[in-house]
């Protein structure tokens, strides 16, 4: 037995002539829990894909348990046991749960064709030897995302991997199936795995790794032990600078009401919400997944049917609200799915941003759309929210790391001064810095006067940019918390006042 | 990024242009080459005669591939243009020879809003199937053709008593081309309009931007406020808008109303939007691709015509130069995207 189970020595990896990788030398241990971190763009993917096989590395080497490892497709990386939990599952969603188990080596019967039988037998019985309680018949489809994503793990130990590499495994799960989660994956340390944990959530980080390594613009930055472990100096080390603030303060006066809205109803998750916004406020709504947070703001923003309630905007009564008729109300809306709801993913940013000014700027006759006015405001748009990006008609959206797709979503809906925006989590997915700039957008739209309704899964993130914050449980309204009185104890407990469990 | 990548970040960024450039072009490129070769080596090729009818062959194509290439763009499919091609010359030809305003200028008139009028009576239909009952364009367009085709066929069976009623007036016949040597240009001089004003709408109006958006993320585009459905509408309106007027153009050109007029077209029609590089998933592709598309296409059987090539292989052969066309075309495409991705990373 080797000290370390994998050891990466001096990786380099150019793209185009473009060093990205510039010599990260990184050792893990079998039974323990490794974190990286680091903003997007500083190299963990690339990182990733090396380990995986999915390109090589252009000079360094690799040695698992002592002997060279140099894999030339993904299925080196399986043979060599090593598995990827990926952000963004890889999961057939239109299969059942045992077909997707062994998707890679499905059994066959006598004639050749797939045992479907063994399957389910099998696979039901290694998922009940983990401890889990999932039908193999479950379409992944009808699971969510929580279960999903065990299956996902138990198909890596189905393979019996040594190495277990997560890539920002938390962000579709709620508190208790994160929780679970967290509890799997010591117990896959107990037995002796080696646990690789990428992820912007530092809380989780700290909560669950051994050693934590820091990587910016494709360098080793620094390893800390997890005695040593400390948020600022972690945080100063991503980003390069020392943070003051993790959240921006700025100075606004909140004005009269905007938004007022009475008994809004939305089967089966919106029971009856009522709420009132002003200007110039920013208002949270906390609440843990299954609250029907997400389908309160969409029923009132017109994207799912609204069944019932009143809604008052701006002095007027909004009957039956719509999209299109929100917008030139004023209402903005940030999707929590930006690549299914926010984007147009494989065009590039210019068209991306301009997408909801194109009547505006239109000429009235001929609805002609002037280039050169596109031209001018997406310039401006880059510009003033630091979108990092060289070249926006050549550059797709898919080609942006989180946090600038994000800007650019944001961008678009600044674009049209809205009188209202509606965020659902804003910065999920996206790197500390980009984060902060969001937060300074947020904020400062709120100081123009305009009101902010932003719902998050990050307690921390609204208890840092909200002036109130309302909790939801269970379709109803729970509690509601004043800036200055702040408190997560508090917050937490009217999150589980609906009485039921979610997962 | 460093400052010394700076310069091989601009070698990339040229590298992509080029590589986009070729992708966008790809077929044009291609039907140059052919269209060099044929001048060169295939008789008869490069004659006034030849040309003209060459021309007038792309011409009544181009009107009814424009409007497929405008529902491809939303990732949708239009099979009943065919089945407008045939109604339209059935009725108007009616109209033109057996009714009572026969062989006077009204017939003309008439016969022209009607062809128009079946069109957009087809597309209407189409529209609402699609975007109000959310039928997907493939079952609502292969339902509303086997109607469309039976009625004109069924039209034709009870009042010509035979597939095809000739003797349509030279007023009419100009649209195809057809009734005076002189006559020749119309067809282009429609085509030409045809693909002016649709380059212009899907380039440069609102219509045009939210074509594109509707095809690439219809709830991205709901959600920014762009009205899905009544896009989808008059993208259906206006593809049988067009294929009416393709209608009147082939019925011109035939000289005479033909009940199965539209039946063998379909390939062509879809052939030179996709061939042309308008990708059949929706959001990526221009009207001036698909101009290409009809040029190659439509070469590609003039030249087998000139080469004497038994009518029986022509499809062996367009199948085969299809794919080719086809593959190249994916290939450079292919190129493209990586180069883009790759200069991503390094940005």
């Amino acid at each position: 037995m080797h000290e370390y189970i994998l050891e990466m020595q001096d990786i380099r990896k150019s793209f185009f002539g473009v060093e990205v990788l510039h010599g990260v030398s990184l050792q893990f241990k079998a039974g323990e829990v490794y974190g990286l971190v680091g903003e997007n763009g500083a190299g963990k993917s690339t990182l990733m894909n090396i380990i995986g096989g999915v390109f090589p590395a252009d000079s360094g080497g690799m040695l698992l348990n002592g002997e060279k490892y140099k894999p030339v497709t993904p299925r080196d990386a399986r043979d060599a046991r090593i598995a990827f939990i990926h952000q963004e599952l890889n999961l057939f969603s239109n299969l059942t749960v045992a077909e997707n188990l062994y998707i890679d080596q499905l059994p066959k019967n006598a004639i050749q064709a797939v045992d479907y039988k063994h399957m389910r037998r099998e696979g039901g019985e290694r998922l009940k030897s983990l401890g889990l309680d999932i039908s193999p018949n479950a379409l992944v489809s009808d699971l969510p995302m929580g279960i999903r994503q065990t299956v996902e793990i138990a198909k890596a130990l189905l393979m019996n991997a040594r190495i277990i590499l997560f890539d920002e495994p938390t962000t579709s799960l709620s508190q208790k199936e994160k929780e679970y989660l967290f509890a799997t994956i010591r117990a896959l340390k107990e037995s002796g795995v080696a646990v690789v944990y990428i992820s912007h959530i530092l809380e989780d980080v700290f909560e669950l790794c051994d050693r934590v390594s820091v990587l910016r613009d494709g360098a080793l930055i620094g390893t800390r032990e997890r005695d040593e472990l400390n948020k600022d100096d972690i945080v100063s080390m991503m980003v390069g600078r020392k943070l003051e603030h993790a959240y921006p303060v700025v100075e606004k006066e909140i004005g009269e009401v905007l938004l007022t809205v009475k008994d809004v109803q939305a089967p089966p998750m919106v029971k009856g919400c009522s709420l009132e916004l002003r200007r110039g406020e920013v208002l949270g709504i906390f609440g843990l997944m299954g609250a029907g947070r997400t389908e309160f703001v969409r029923a009132v923003y017109g994207i799912d049917p609204l069944k019932g309630g009143s809604i008052l905007f701006d002095g007027e009564s909004i009957q039956k609200p719509a999209p299109k008729d929100c917008i030139s109300r004023g209402i903005a809306f940030i999707s929590e799915d930006r690549r299914g709801e926010g984007l147009l993913m494989p065009k590039p940013v210019d068209d991306n941003l301009i997408l909801a000014k194109i009547d505006d700027i239109a000429t009235p006759m001929m609805k002609i759309v002037p280039n050169a006015v596109v031209d001018k405001l997406t310039d401006i748009s880059i510009q003033e929210l630091r979108i990092r990006v060289s070249n926006k008609k050549l550059q797709m959206a898919t080609n942006l790391s989180g946090g600038n797709q994000q800007k650019v979503v944001v961008g678009k809906w600044l674009m049209l001064e809205p009188k209202m925006l509606i965020m659902d989590e804003p910065t999920r997915g996206v790197d500390v810095g980009a984060k902060y700039e969001i937060y300074s957008l947020i904020l400062d739209l709120a100081k123009r006067g305009s009101a902010v309704l932003c719902i998050s899964s990050e307690m921390e993130e609204l208890m840092g940019i909200c002036d109130r914050i309302l909790i939801m449980a269970n379709g109803r309204f729970t509690g509601e918390v004043h800036k200055g009185s702040f408190d997560p104890k508090t917050i937490m407990n009217y999150a589980l006042q609906g009485g039921e469990e979610n997962g | 990024m460093a400052l010394n990548n700076k310069a091989s970040y601009e070698k990339a960024l040229r590298s992509i242009r080029l590589k986009r450039l070729l992708s966008d072009n790809a077929i044009l490129v291609i039907w140059v080459v052919f269209f060099a070769a044929s001048l060169l080596f295939v008789e008869g090729f490069a004659s006034a005669y030849n040309i003209k009818n060459y021309l007038s062959n792309c011409a009544p194509l181009l009107v009814v591939a424009a409007g497929l290439t405008i529902v491809t763009l939303n990732g949708g499919i239009d099979f009943s243009t065919t089945s407008v091609i045939s109604l339209v010359s059935t009725i108007t030809a009616y109209i033109l020879v057996k009714t009572a305003l026969a062989d006077t200028i009204w017939a003309i008139i008439v016969a022209f809003l009607v062809g128009l009028g079946i069109g957009a009576l087809v597309g209407v239909i189409n529209g609402l199937a699609i975007s109000g009952l959310k039928m997907p364009s493939f079952v609502a367009t292969l339902a509303t053709k086997l109607v469309f085709s039976g009625v004109a066929v069924w039209f034709g069976s009870v009042f010509y008593e035979k597939v095809s009623l000739p003797g349509l007036p030279a007023g009419f016949t100009a649209i195809g081309g057809k009734g005076n040597p002189n006559y020749w240009f119309i067809p282009l001089l429609i085509a030409l309009f045809v693909f002016v004003l649709i380059e212009w709408l899907l380039s440069k109006t609102v219509f045009g931007r939210r074509v594109y958006a509707v095809g690439v993320n219809p709830r991205t585009s709901q959600i920014s406020g762009i009205p899905v459905r009544r896009t989808i509408f008059f993208e259906f309106l206006l593809c049988g808008l067009l294929a009416g007027l393709a209608g009147l153009m082939y019925t011109g050109k035939n000289r005479a109303g033909i009940t199965t007029l539209g039946d063998d077209m379909f390939v062509n029609i879809v052939g030179s939007v996709v061939i042309g590089g308008t990708s059949p998933a929706g959001g990526f592709g221009s009207m001036r691709k698909t101009l290409y598309g009809v040029l190659f296409l439509t070469l590609l059987s003039t030249i087998l015509n000139l080469l004497g090539i038994p009518y029986t292989l022509y499809d062996v052969i367009k199948g085969v130069f299809v794919l080719i066309a086809a593959g190249l075309e994916l290939v450079t495409r292919r190129m493209n995207i990586r180069a883009a991705a790759k200069a991503a990373k390094m940005g």
